[in-house]
């Protein structure tokens, strides 16, 4: 469901994408206005994420921006006009509930066999009791939340770091290990494309999106319109997220609360 | 296409998450000292919930009466601070002032232009964490409607009062001011603190035509 096939054509993107962009500057117009003469002590001396592509994927970012302006959304707002908000959170439980197969996968393969079993007990009740997924009963009748795990998270949870923030075509935010997290998913943990017909992958992988997108809509043009800087706000927030996934939302490493929350002590007699 | 999905489904949350929470975070402006940071939350969220459920008052009425609790219930200086990271030190203090005050404002307007999506969610207070400095994390978790189940963490720092108040909003391991110190510095590298406090009067005068 994750797309087999339609995900798998935008593998060899994301190879030519992952290469490092050297000496690129940031694809960002300069600011308008007097440029700030001394740069040097406005220089970020502080850890963010980790962003060496930086030009290449301010390029990509962009163009993923056009293509969701012109292409995706307008799709999007047609779905949203045509589809009643009941129906796209049917879809969407029935999308998550395909996907439990490769979740309790990656449970096992992280060592949570409790929340392996949860899962395929919440998985048999929506698919029985739930119409094949369309609703989600399993919520309601006191189950835990659903896991979210993906291969991309195994492998964090295995120790392989994320690497650098990387920018893919389309697909937008994600990073070395989690591109890899998606292709070892859509070629070895979406069995059922290899008997189903193709256009049933490109059709569900379409209406998955698509739907997904409706549901964003509202969201992402408030998150567009209050953003300084959307490339920036995008990044923060997708490896932020990410490594809360992987640490299943446990405490934040203690530097990284450091440095977020206090500063030199200097600093305090300003306050 | 999973990543994707993961990205959408993850702003949908964080920033319905934000709308609502932020605005969750405020509370009681008269809270006696001394009271537990958790206790706080929960009384923040009880009013701020009582305030969005309230039939009788208009959206212009309840975003004044949100904005009054949040004055209360955050620390916008500390927030500002923290935002800025390194570079608050390099501010004037008369700048430092000014991006107070403007950065508060577009926090205001930016979550106070989201009450409208509120779908009758609730949250539930689930538990706090010390922090070895002195901060406590209270942990809560929305219930019911499309964000049912995100975590949202409030980090808390005593006052001089011994008052607690909010320096932080974390939504699914997502902080507000990482987020905002990431894009901060971008525009400080390009264009100083000027450029900066430029873009925030200019992001703040169009939401007061809006």
């Amino acid at each position: 469901m994750i797309g087999g096939r339609p995900a798998l054509l935008l593998l060899p993107i994301c190879v030519l994408a992952a290469l490092p962009a050297r000496g690129e500057e940031p694809a960002e117009p300069v600011v308008e206005g007097e440029v700030w003469e001394d740069d040097a002590i406005w220089e970020d001396d502080e850890a963010g994420p980790w962003d060496p592509w930086e030009g290449m994927n301010r390029g990509i970012f962009a163009f993923n921006e056009a293509a969701d302006r012109w292409a995706v959304e307008p799709l999007a707002i047609g779905w949203d006009t045509v589809v009643p908000e009941i129906a796209q959170i049917g879809v969407d439980n029935f999308f998550e509930n395909v996907a439990m197969p490769r979740r309790i996968a990656n449970d096992l393969l992280q060592g949570k066999p409790v929340k392996a079993g949860s899962d395929l007990g919440r998985f048999l009740m929506n698919t029985i009791f739930g119409i094949g997924g369309l609703f989600d009963p399993s919520t309601r009748n006191g189950f835990f939340p659903p896991s979210d795990e993906d291969f991309g998270q195994t492998l964090g949870v295995w120790g392989v770091p994320a690497g650098p923030y990387l920018v893919i075509p389309v697909l937008g935010p994600s990073s070395p290990r989690d591109a890899l997290g998606l292709a070892v998913e859509s070629f070895l943990m979406t069995p059922e494309y290899y008997f189903l017909p193709s256009y049933v992958s490109y059709i569900s992988t379409g209406t998955r999106l698509l739907n997904d997108r409706a549901l964003a809509l509202e969201t992402l043009r408030a998150e567009r319109a209050a953003a300084f800087d959307f490339y920036a706000a995008a990044r923060s927030a997708y490896v932020q997220y990410r490594e809360n996934q992987v640490r299943d939302r446990a405490q934040t490493p203690e530097e990284d609360d450091e440095a977020l929350y206090y500063l030199d002590e200097d600093d305090d007699a300003d306050l | 296409m999973r990543l994707s999905t993961t990205s959408t489904k993850m702003t949908t949350r964080i920033c319905s998450g934000l709308a609502l929470l932020l605005t969750a975070g405020a509370a009681l402006s008269a809270v006696a000292e001394a009271v537990p940071a958790k206790t706080v939350i929960e009384q923040t969220v009880a009013q701020v919930l009582g305030v969005l459920q309230d039939g009788e008052r208009s959206s212009a009425q309840k975003r004044l009466a949100l904005e009054e609790i949040a004055h209360g219930r955050f620390d916008f200086r500390t927030m500002s601070q923290l935002v800025l990271g390194r570079n608050w030190k390099r501010l004037e203090p008369t700048e430092r002032d000014e991006f107070v005050d403007q950065f508060t404002t577009y926090l205001a307007n930016d979550y106070g232009s989201r009450l409208d999506r509120y779908e009758q969610e609730k949250v539930a207070v689930v538990g706090e964490e010390s922090k070895p400095r002195g901060d406590v994390v209270v942990k809560t978790r929305i219930v019911g409607g499309a964000n049912d189940g995100v975590v949202v963490d409030y980090r808390m720092r005593p006052q001089k009062d011994e008052e607690w108040k909010i320096i932080d909003v974390v939504i699914e391991g997502i902080s507000l001011v990482a987020n905002f110190r990431d894009q901060f510095k971008e525009v400080i590298a390009r264009g100083g603190p000027q450029a900066l406090i430029e873009k925030l009067q200019e992001k703040n005068a169009e939401a007061a035509e809006a």
